[in-house]
């Protein structure tokens, strides 16, 4: 066969066929809208969405500006974040302990569990109308899962030979759960945080589209029905660069707890 | 003539930056049909050794040739044996025997018939539609070795091939060797860890010192084997009570031993 | 008899609840109707759209049409996502050239190609597949990566060593080889098919599951919201089943 599957690449050439393929994107999509092959309305340029950047960053659109939408969005994020931590973990590990609250919660969570967590919206809209309460319900849903499941795998398939351990040497059941479950579990639950941090994320742009009067997604919807593509844009690019940020955050948190465990 | 050659073979790796030594002035010829063993302390670069031969890597300076041609590349004229066995989980152990056939081309009959034949000889008759993760690791190998001999290669390699076996199994699998190298002479270099293994299966038994790797010794089991007639005993323990046996096993233990292989590398 | 222990545990603990539901509903009335359905009203609710129909179509005629969404981009998704995949894990070069676009467009969450698939492409069938496509390919793109990067190096070692040609070698040994991984990709990614084309119908659509949500939550029929989303779970895990199917079908050498 000619060339191997798995030789890397000197930096120089990754580096130089990234920039290439980089360039080639962004010089096609610039073209593509220039030329007015595709109506500049639907496809602005990226310098347009550039400059409707940095517009949006100091002058308000659909009622505020740029950052103050992002810090609504943040501020509903965070909240239902920490309650899907808050509510997931302990409830993961107690049912990873205690198989009979497994047994009794399993059942439910499995038959929610296909239900997508964006066709709570409704119910969500019913309940707390355009409040905070929609949004943060809606984060919830999506960012539980894996808080939850993590927690509990962490709990469950702790190696038995440290329960054991710590049996044989006289711990009580408390000691055992916060001395020796608890830390054994650390590296999974960190890992299922960060992905339900980013599941949250996600359903909280799926929150603001339909139920929300601020934040960025609310900005987006605003944008689309006023045909100001840029803004779209932006408001895309926004939320993946804030998503990404949070995203390597919680990775930098997950290798340094690896690291302290003496895993990585 | 299929002699597997190294030529004054050396061999650099690079970490970090820097390059080490792993081989250094490599000379070593297996002679046609011949069975090589090469033993030396964990990471003196024996493996490497191998890897050349069978052109997963290329020597930084000198050459390796086998029947005359050098090495470019991996091919099934330089059948490998994995330690891990390397068998395609998704094929079937006939699937996985005839595959190399199919790669060559080799037409629907002849190659049903070869992978009969090669399927009758390595004891695998029953498990021609079984997955690989249906059989034990000593009939895995099995067909791992079936996979390599079906090919008529002109050298095998083998690197550590019972290295992920039970010793029972091992020892099984010692005898198994033995019998079908009876049958189907071959050029023969392996790599092992154990020294009873080298000696009872080759003809010569070469010792590398500790890396960066070189030909420490080279010791003939072949004159010895037929002067003591190790072949009258059929089975394999008998031989390992020899003393001719023992005395060899001895030797390469004691040389191994100066190279300090308890020494963490 | 672990798993009998969890059987009768789940039904009772499923019965405690519907049972609860009931009572708190229908009798006590602690739980006002207004916001949270009885059961008997999502039976009402439930006979109704499967016979009368609501937002303009049955239960049947709504499921189907987003049934045939989420297959369609989904489809669509994985012809793209997995051959991409493929050539991304087998070859450095491509991925080092594609990359750098991929790393823009991954971080995008799915719904929020929403608003650009309105606006190109409307309200109708089209920016709903549109809006899947970015959704699934992605997790199958990654997937499919990944399952080639972690094949074990001597299988493609013994795969070269038994002289195989460049299109055998990616038929035979590639994608066999990182198929486990592949299906993990299209389970996320018919998972995120599902997820989008809800999101997409509730702001906006002219049929389909999500439009009898949406339509349910303006109309405060939250009878109706629970059939809704009752309808999208039995989907969802339809859809998934026949998925993990296939996926044992097609990898018959893994051990059951």
């Amino acid at each position: 066969m000619a060339s191997p599957v798995n030789l890397p690449l000197s930096k120089i050439e990754g580096f130089i066929l990234g920039i290439v393929g980089l360039a080639s994107f962004l010089g096609l999509w610039f073209v593509i809208s220039a030329s007015g092959l595709v109506p500049r309305q639907f496809l602005p340029t990226p310098l347009d969405v550039v400059a409707r950047t940095f517009h949006l960053l100091t002058e308000p659109f659909a009622g505020a500006t740029l950052p103050m939408h992002l810090a609504k969005s943040l501020e509903r994020y965070t909240y239902g974040f920490l309650l899907a931590a808050a509510v997931g973990v302990p409830l993961g590990m107690a049912m990873g302990w205690f198989r009979w609250l497994d047994d009794i919660v399993t059942p439910i969570f499995d038959g929610l569990r296909f239900i997508a967590p964006i066709a709570w919206v409704p119910f969500a809209a019913l309940w707390f109308g355009t409040g905070i309460g929609g949004p943060i319900m809606i984060i919830f849903s999506g960012a539980f899962p894996p808080c939850l499941i993590s927690a509990y795998r962490g709990a469950r398939y702790v190696d038995g030979k440290y329960i054991e351990a710590a049996q044989m040497l006289g711990t009580s059941n408390l000691r055992t759960i916060v001395d020796v479950l608890l830390p054994a579990s650390f590296p999974s639950i960190v890992a299922g945080l960060r992905v339900g941090a980013g599941l949250g994320w996600q359903s909280l742009v799926g929150a603001e589209l339909i139920v929300a009067s601020a934040g960025v997604g609310y900005m987006m919807v605003q944008g689309q029905s006023n045909v100001s593509t840029p803004t779209v844009v932006a408001g895309m690019i926004a939320i993946g660069l804030v998503g990404l940020l949070i995203d390597v955050a919680l990775r930098q948190m997950e290798a340094f707890v690896r690291r302290r465990r003496g895993l990585a | 003539m299929s002699a597997i050659v190294f030529e004054n073979v050396h061999r650099r790796f690079e970490r970090d930056g820097k390059s080490f030594p792993a081989l250094e002035g490599i000379n070593l010829t297996v002679a046609d049909k011949e069975v090589v063993a090469l033993v030396g302390p964990s990471g003196c670069g024996k493996t490497t050794c191998l890897r050349l031969a069978a052109g997963f890597e290329v020597p930084t300076s000198g050459r390796v040739t086998v029947g005359g041609a050098p090495v470019t590349g991996p091919g099934p004229d330089r059948a490998v044996v994995f330690q891990q066995f390397a068998l395609f989980p998704w094929k079937s152990v006939a699937d996985n025997i005839a595959f190399g056939l199919r790669n060559q081309g080799v037409p629907a009959n002849t190659r049903q018939e070869r992978v009969s034949g090669i399927i009758k000889l390595m004891g695998l008759e029953g498990y021609e539609t079984a997955f690989p993760h249906q059989l034990s690791g000593g009939m895995q190998q099995r067909v791992a070795i079936a996979r390599a001999y079906v090919l008529d290669p002109e050298a095998l390699l083998m690197d550590e091939p019972f290295g992920a076996l039970d010793a029972q199994t091992r020892i099984v699998m010692q005898e198994e060797l033995v019998r079908i190298a009876r049958v189907n002479p071959r050029t023969v270099l392996f790599i092992t860890h154990a020294v009873d293994e080298a000696v009872y299966l080759a003809d010569r038994v070469a010792v590398m010192t500790r890396r960066p790797g070189r030909i420490k010794e080279i010791l003939d089991v072949r004159s010895v084997r037929a002067g003591e007639q190790w072949n009258q005993h059929e089975r394999i323990e008998d031989v390992m009570d020899l003393e001719s046996f023992v005395h060899l096993r001895t030797h390469i233990w004691r040389s191994l031993r100066e190279e300090k292989i308890d020494a963490v590398h | 008899m672990r798993i009998s222990r969890r059987l009768v545990l789940g039904a009772a603990t499923v019965s405690v609840l519907l049972i609860a539901w009931a009572l708190l509903t229908m009798v006590t009335g602690t739980i006002s109707t207004g916001r949270f359905p009885s059961p008997l009203q999502f039976w009402q609710s439930a006979k109704q759209i499967l016979t009368v129909g609501y937002a303009d179509g049955t239960l049947i005629q709504h499921a189907l049409h987003s049934l045939k969404l989420v297959i369609m981009g989904f489809l669509v998704a994985i012809a793209v996502g997995v051959p991409l995949g493929l050539l991304m894990g087998w070859s450095r070069r491509a991925e080092a050239l594609i990359n750098p676009v991929f790393l823009l467009i991954r971080p995008i969450p799915p719904l929020a190609w929403i608003p650009l698939a309105i606006l190109w492409l409307g309200l109708g069938d089209a920016a709903k597949i549109m809006v899947i496509f970015f959704a699934a390919f992605v997790p199958s793109v990654i997937n499919t990566f990944t399952g080639v990067r972690t094949i074990e190096s001597h299988i493609i070692e013994a795969a070269r060593m038994l002289g195989t040609g460049r299109w055998r070698f990616v038929r035979e040994v590639l994608v066999p080889a990182a198929a486990p991984m592949i299906f993990t990709g299209l389970r996320l990614s018919l998972q995120a098919s599902w997820t989008t084309l809800v999101a997409a119908e509730l702001v906006g659509a002219l049929a389909g599951l999500g439009r009898v949500l949406n339509m349910a939550q303006q109309d405060i029929y939250p009878a109706m919201v629970m059939v809704g989303m009752a309808a999208v779970g039995v989907l969802g895990w339809g859809t998934t089943r026949l998925l993990a199917e296939v996926e044992r079908r097609t990898m018959p050498w893994l051990t059951p």
